[in-house]
């Protein structure tokens, strides 16, 4: 189980690319072909595609261009500047289109973005953005071991109908390790910053993530939000249970919870539409 | 009510809330409550970048919409691994109750 384990980390490490959802890229190329498109505006786009955030980030974080940490896509946007995000989406279309099953991922993540957001902005914590896009990215993992080991991912997704378990116990089970692990490495080996890749690493273990608690936390709590909702598919079926640790931290109670649950399902109505307009493109 | 993407909008609907630029309530509403949906109104609503509106009672039946039993029956079976803890336990009730009344409101 070790072999396994260490073999699937050399490959993640060496995964320098990573497809992305064609339907962005061409989003983004009408959008950059308009004289008025707004870096925020392309960096709403951008962020809405995990695969090509991470990319973006990515680059901005390499040693070759040597700035400071960045950690959310309008800074690097900023950054990095418009015509080098452009040709990085131009790049990203040649790779192969992304299964079916990850446009149910790719909803879930908007859908945890969209949650980690409002909890975040609801109990005034800083840094919004930032707990935005490491909930954005936070089931990248994912991603890679449909991509790497695709194998490896039905039998996970069998084991999880056949045992009923979630999709975490199923992944030790058969890779050794988990998608929560394989994302932290990820967004190691991409030189993301621990406020990133520790609520990347942790959401499912929030005792363990040491620095950057509340930003886990959040991420943690949008997950469960976001499962208990149906919104999208993350592939579990089976709402996780809510761990005190990111309870307490977070200094949570029912009144903040009843009208989060109502505040997120009201901007999910968004997030569906926005979703169906890239589909129906 | 029912709040729906305006791509989803038809002729006919009646809006249940005013609509605003930019889809915040500050500043003047730019249609009224109340106002019997055109398809020129619509196509006037899409040009101002509006992307969702409410009306009246639950006119659109999605694909895979479903009624509130089958939604509650839903609820029961993806919390059944977690509903014994507390926690879990009072996320479950907030769940309900929200769709009790989103589905009957």
């Amino acid at each position: 189980m070790e072999d396994k384990r260490s073999e699937l980390k050399k490959i993640i490490m060496d995964t320098r690319t990573l497809p992305t959802l064609p339907n962005v890229i061409s989003k983004l190329n009408a959008l950059s072909d308009n004289d008025k498109a707004s870096v925020q505006e392309m960096a709403r786009i951008v962020s809405s595609d995990q695969v090509l955030s991470a990319r973006i980030l990515r680059l901005a974080n390499s040693p070759s261009y040597g700035f400071y940490r960045v950690s959310t896509i309008s800074n690097a946007m900023i950054l990095l500047g418009v015509n080098v995000v452009k040709s990085l989406a131009l790049s990203s279309s040649i790779f192969a289109i992304m299964e079916k099953n990850s446009v149910g991922l790719w909803e879930h993540s908007l859908g945890v973005g969209v949650a980690a957001n409002l909890l975040a902005r609801k109990l005034g914590l800083p840094e919004c953005e930032e707990i935005a896009t490491a909930a954005l990215l936070h089931d990248i993992g994912k991603v890679i071991v449909s991509l790497k080991c695709s194998e490896a991912a039905k039998e996970i997704l069998g084991l999880t109908n056949e045992r009923q378990i979630y999709t975490m116990e199923a992944e030790r089970e058969v890779i050794g390790t988990d998608h929560a692990e394989i994302g932290g490495w990820l967004a190691k080996s991409w030189f993301l910053p621990d406020k990133l890749s520790e609520p990347i690493a942790f959401h499912h273990d929030v005792d363990k993530s040491l620095n950057h608690r509340i930003k886990t936390s959040v991420v943690h709590i949008a997950d469960v939000l976001i499962k208990a909702s149906d919104f999208g598919n993350s592939g579990d079926r089976y709402v996780p249970v809510i761990q005190k640790i990111a309870w307490d931290t977070l200094k949570l109670n029912v009144q903040i919870m009843t009208e989060l649950v109502a505040e997120i399902e009201d901007k999910l109505i968004e997030v569906r539409n926005f979703s169906l307009e890239m589909m129906s493109e | 009510m029912q709040k729906i993407p305006l791509m989803l909008a038809k002729a006919g609907m009646v809006l249940a809330r005013d609509v605003f630029r930019g889809d915040s309530p500050v500043g003047m509403p730019i249609c009224g409550k109340d106002t019997v949906l055109t398809d020129a109104l619509i196509t006037r609503l899409d040009q101002m970048d509006i992307q969702t509106v409410c009306v009246e009672g639950h006119p659109v039946w999605e694909e895979g919409e479903r009624t509130f039993d089958e939604l509650l029956q839903n609820l029961d079976r993806r919390f059944e691994k977690s509903r014994q803890e507390p926690l879990n336990s009072m996320l479950y009730d907030i769940y309900k109750a929200y769709l009790a009344k989103s589905m009957g409101g």
